[in-house]
């Protein structure tokens, strides 16, 4: 019965979540910032970056990364086209 | 040489205590000379799980405020005679012992034993400082549960930092069918997680109650699947590294008339 309605609704092992949820949780312990202070964050850097390249917010990936160990702040910013220098 | 081992988690209830007594059975099993320490102090814990509650006189508080000596209140186990507990206070609380006390206790009972398992409160308070003061080392117990690996990784954190060499892992409650059909992080997601090496699988299973229910460690009983599950830790603990991980036992009609007829051995080797 539950196999049936996992493959009904085509859901996933519920370990995916888990392992997800694990990873960011761990980098955001790691480094003492909260996702909201990321969140805030990353508006920030969008609001400077905005002043100098045009971009759609929401294709701006942005997120802690842990390997090893290491932990980095990986984003991926697509740029539309340049706009005209601020100041 | 002998050593100081802390078996600790963070998270509360994942099997610090069940850990450190079928431990502690096995290492004495193996025919080293074992004391398991309580440092729960005010939740004492260790002595039900080991059947000795009712032979405990004094207790390491005494002992380190000299109201005895280290031998009156050491009890040995009733089937093993170099296997015994130190018993923890129970009406005290964990502030009235210090790391440097701890230190000094741990140190006087590695000039008796091979082995010392200290088992390790939860949280990461004054009871953790208190338990790793003395350790060479820590096995970090964990479930395959969100919360208790997060916990986990603050811990390993916390026990690098008390400058211990890297700890060891111990995933404790695993569901082989619950991972089979991805409802439960396996082995290889909660290393690549924690990275650090793993010592141990003990399966979640209902032998481990009715063996608390008892105060018989299930490590005595050599049909236990859970129990060889804790013998191999202590041999991979011992020289042994190598040895294989155990699956979970099926639990099925036909394969219990097979263990009673003996036509399965206890565990199987993944
Ligand atoms: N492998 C297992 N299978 C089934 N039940 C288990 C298993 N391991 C532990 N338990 C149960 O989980 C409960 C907690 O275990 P235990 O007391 O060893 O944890 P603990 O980490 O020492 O807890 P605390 O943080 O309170 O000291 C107990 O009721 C025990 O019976
Ligand atoms: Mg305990």
């Amino acid at each position: 019965m539950h196999q049936l309605m996992r493959r009904f609704f085509g859901t996933q092992g519920s370990k995916n979540d888990a392992k997800s949820r694990l990873k960011l949780l761990l980098v955001h312990d790691a480094i003492d910032l909260t996702p909201a202070e990321m969140e805030a964050m990353k508006a920030e850097v969008i609001e400077v970056m905005s002043k100098y390249i045009s971009l759609d917010r929401s294709e701006v990936d942005f997120r802690l990364e842990r390997h090893e160990g290491e932990i980095a702040l990986v984003s991926n910013v697509p740029v539309r086209r340049v706009t005209a220098r601020a100041g | 040489m002998s050593e100081c081992i802390v078996i600790t988690s963070g998270k509360g209830g994942v099997g610090k205590t069940t850990t450190s007594a079928n431990l502690g059975v096995s290492l004495a099993q193996l025919g080293h000379r074992v004391v398991v320490m309580d440092a729960d102090i005010g939740l004492r814990n260790l002595d039900v799980i080991m059947g000795l509650e009712n032979r405990i006189v004094y207790d390491l508080v005494h002992v380190i405020e000299g109201e005895c000596r280290l031998k009156q209140a050491l009890i040995r186990d009733k089937r093993l005679d170099n296997l015994y507990l130190l018993p923890a206070a129970q009406t005290r609380d964990k502030n009235c012992v210090t790391p440097e006390q701890m230190r000094d206790l741990v140190k006087q009972l590695k000039e008796e034993f091979d082995y010392v398992l200290v088992d390790c409160p939860a949280g990461i308070e004054q009871g953790f400082r208190n338990s790793v003061a003395g350790a060479d080392r820590a096995i970090i117990v964990t479930t395959p549960e969100v919360s208790a690996i997060r916990d986990a990784d603050r811990i390993i954190g916390l026990v690098e930092a008390a400058e211990l060499p890297e700890p060891t892992l111990v995933i404790n409650r695993f569901r082989q069918k619950m991972v089979d059909r991805g409802d439960m992080l396996d082995k290889a997601d909660i290393l690549e997680i924690l990275a650090i090496p793993l010592v141990g699988i003990i399966p979640d299973h209902e032998e481990i109650i009715v063996s608390a229910n008892r105060g018989i460690p299930v490590a005595y009983d050599p049909e236990s699947v859970v129990g060889e599950a804790y013998r191999r830790v202590a041999r991979r603990l011992t020289g042994e590294p190598e040895v294989p991980f155990i699956a979970e036992q099926p639990t099925g009609f036909w394969s219990n008339i097979k263990r009673w007829m003996g036509m399965s051995p206890a565990a199987g080797a993944v």
